[in-house]
């Protein structure tokens, strides 16, 4: 086993014996101009209407994106999706703001059984068996049509990744402009919980002869429903 | 590949295939075999010339991007001035969020880690997602050779690793792992898992693959992936996938092993936003990658799903060495493949005629500086030195310099052939003397009226020469002299 200590002294002398001797050169920055061509248009950074621009990304990647004014219309939404998909087994993150969002009970009358994630035996058998992962998302980011989805206590990560179909309903004061935005937040915040994920819509592969292949391995098909 | 310390004697050369023509590594041999291959000639071709497009567009809706670069390069720059203090950062931080966290120098401390690990859990079924790190080792052969009693089943999980792993092949690009294969030669590889024949159409190749796969998923003991940024201040790591295979290996099993060379290491969480924007970008044209995966340590307190543990190896391999010289720029890549598809060698060969886990030019350079100038001597020549590598590099790696640099390296180290060093000798006596160069005209030009063809010198020039036609057509030297038209009035 290599030892610590002696791993960073090795390499702590060896940074310093190239300086100490002159050695070290310093590298000097990029010269070869990086852009493909200089008179490119300069874009405003992202700004204005950030929902529209959040669900045209999203379409543009294959997922599906739709602006509600109240709950009852997400709840709707989630509803028919369940009906939709024909779902035997709707999975859905614990987390006070599903609740309020109120689907257990309608889904469950549709014919969908309702998991939710909190005490279960074996996670793996739930999320791995359920057609429909529900979830929210701590932000939606414009920029790239992306959500940040986290984990915690109730958060499951599976709950995002192993049903083929998944859906998140994101207030719309989660809107970001920007990644950096998202990343500088938690920055900021000091701490991230022990996973924090970029999902920019569905799961994809070009692998075999280079043919956009979706759901390859997470969920080929992504909603989301942005409220308010 | 032997991952230990290159070896430095000459004395071990074999002096038979010295110089530019060297076939001891055997690229060009590879690389001609390649070139009669139509379908990964095309399929390479085809593929790069896309990705380059989609990198075209995507940078031009990143008006930021030449800004981006340069604080890229400078955040690599300072990450390799104070390595050793990053790393111990990292370290810590990983540690204070419950992970544990070792430092292996080697390959082969790597595979003992993982293997006593394994052993330990009573682990049975290991998957991996996709990484450069554990194919330069080797990991899932020398953990299957040296850990055989385990009986570990260990799968890869990104689509194009998994079936070039069942077709005993190896990934020809960083990006698109099995760009050299054809849906007939996966079908044929997949049937042999399936134990039916499958039809050779996407879709249904596809299903198969989700479905085998995920069952391995569930299963899973151990997941390994690869690191694309370690954040030192926070003690974080991120992987990037497309197919959603990282974001499951370091979900659904009950450890996580991570494997990260030293230099992927960054100061800041902020700096991950960097170079976030530049990696998708530069390597599919995507704006970001569908799942940019951040993990900080094991499940946290009342988590149902997530590692129990999480563990952090921190490679060196030979990366260390490249500190504090003149070719630590080669340890800033970000592994986008952007300098694969610009570069008109790779898009003629693809990658395997490097014979190397790293291709393009980014691996004729770190190939020769991690393993050894002699055992990767065809590599610095397999490229025309015209700098679109340099240009594409989001990091701004002046590859085609280092490139220039490691050829010379050769030259000093006595690698380039004796004959090429008397003949660059002679030209330099030459060119510093009037007469000399006046002479040598006169001799080349009679000498050579039986080569020339359509102003060319087509033909295999003799003997030792023969380095120089081999693969390229020479211009003849003009009748007459530039100073006799000069003295002439032209």
């Amino acid at each position: 086993m290599a030892d610590r200590a002696e791993f960073i002294k090795d390499i702590r002398s060896r940074l310093q014996n190239h300086r100490s001797r002159g050695e070290y050169r310093p590298t000097h920055a990029p010269d070869v101009p990086w852009t493909p061509s200089a008179e490119r248009r300069r874009e405003s950074p992202v700004s204005g209407d950030l929902p529209a621009r959040f669900l045209g990304e999203l379409e543009a990647l294959g997922g599906h994106g739709r602006r509600v004014a109240s709950i009852e219309e997400a709840r709707d939404y989630v509803l028919s999706l369940a009906r939709e998909r024909g779902a035997e087994l709707l999975v859905r993150w614990d987390e006070e703001e599903l609740e309020e969002l109120g689907v257990d009970a309608p889904v469950r009358e549709a014919g969908t059984e309702v998991s939710v994630w909190r005490d279960l035996p074996d996670f793996r058998e739930v999320a791995g068996s359920a057609e429909i992962g529900l979830t929210t998302a701590d932000w939606a980011v414009a920029e790239t049509g992306s959500l940040v989805v986290t984990s915690g206590p109730g958060h499951g990560r599976s709950v995002t990744l192993l049903p083929p179909t998944h859906v998140a309903v994101v207030r719309v004061e989660k809107m970001l402009p920007t990644v950096a935005e998202a990343i500088a937040l938690y920055a900021k915040n000091g701490g991230l919980p022990a996973n924090v994920c970029f999902h920019t819509g569905p799961s994809r592969s070009g692998d075999i002869e280079q043919a956009l292949a979706i759901g390859v391995h997470g969920p080929g098909d992504v909603h989301v429903v942005l409220v308010g | 590949m032997e991952t230990g310390k290159p070896a430095r004697s000459r004395d071990t050369l074999d002096r038979r295939h010295e110089g530019i023509e060297s076939k001891v590594e055997g690229f060009n041999d590879r690389a001609r075999r390649a070139l009669e291959d139509e379908f990964l000639h095309e399929s390479v071709a085809r593929f790069t010339k896309k990705s380059v497009a989609s990198r075209q567009a995507a940078l031009e809706r990143l008006p930021e991007a030449p800004e981006l670069r340069e604080t890229a390069y400078r955040i690599k720059q300072e990450t390799m001035a104070n390595l050793d203090r990053y790393l111990e950062q990292l370290a810590g931080a990983v540690e204070e969020r419950g992970g544990k966290v070792f430092f292996a120098s080697d390959g082969e401390e790597v595979v003992n880690y993982v293997g006593e690990l394994a052993r330990r859990r009573g682990s049975k079924v290991v998957t991996k997602s996709k990484s450069m790190a554990t194919e330069e080792i080797e990991l899932n052969r020398r953990l299957e050779e040296s850990y055989g009693e385990l009986g570990l089943e260990i799968i890869e999980t990104d689509l194009g690793e998994w079936i070039a792993q069942l077709a005993g092949d190896h990934p020809s690009h960083i990006v698109a792992p099995i760009v050299h294969m054809n849906r007939h030669q996966i079908a044929d590889v997949l049937s042999g898992v399936a134990g039916e024949a499958l039809p050779p159409n996407v879709e249904d190749l596809l299903q198969f693959a989700r479905k085998r796969l995920r069952e391995k998923f569930l299963a899973a003991d151990i997941g390994i992936t690869g690191v694309n940024f370690g954040v030192a201040e926070t003690g974080t790591i991120c992987t990037v996938t497309n197919e959603g295979n990282g974001r499951l290996v370091s979900s659904v099993p009950p450890v996580h092993v991570a494997v990260m060379g030293i230099e992927k290491v960054i100061p800041k969480l902020e700096d991950l936003s960097v170079f976030t924007r530049i990696l998708g970008r530069s390597s599919t044209g995507q704006d970001l990658s569908v799942y940019t995966n951040l993990v900080t340590g094991p499940r946290q307190e009342g988590e149902l799903d997530g590692p129990e543990e999480f563990h952090l190896i921190l490679m060196d391999n030979g990366r260390s060495d490249l500190l504090g010289t003149e070719f630590e720029e080669a340890l800033y890549c970000i592994r986008c493949g952007a300098c694969l598809n610009v570069c008109p060698v790779y898009r003629q060969t693809g990658g395997h005629a490097y014979g190397s886990t790293y291709s393009g030019p980014i691996g004729a350079v770190i190939t020769p500086l991690l393993k050894g100038n002699e055992e990767a001597k065809d590599l610095p020549h397999a490229s025309s030195l015209c700098g679109a590598c340099t240009e594409a590099c989001p990091v701004g790696i002046p590859l085609h310099e280092l490139l220039l640099k490691l050829r010379n390296r050769q030259v000093d180290e006595g690698l380039a052939g004796k004959g090429q060093s008397v003949a660059f000798k002679g030209f330099e006596n030459t060119m510093k003397s009037p007469a000399l160069y006046k002479i040598s005209g006169k001799v080349g030009r009679m000498a050579q009226k039986p080569l020339v063809k359509d102003g060319k010198i087509g033909r295999k020039l003799p003997g030792p020469l023969a380095g120089w036609t081999g693969t390229r057509d020479l211009p003849a030297l003009a009748k007459k002299p530039f100073r006799e038209l000069w003295r002439e009035g032209i």
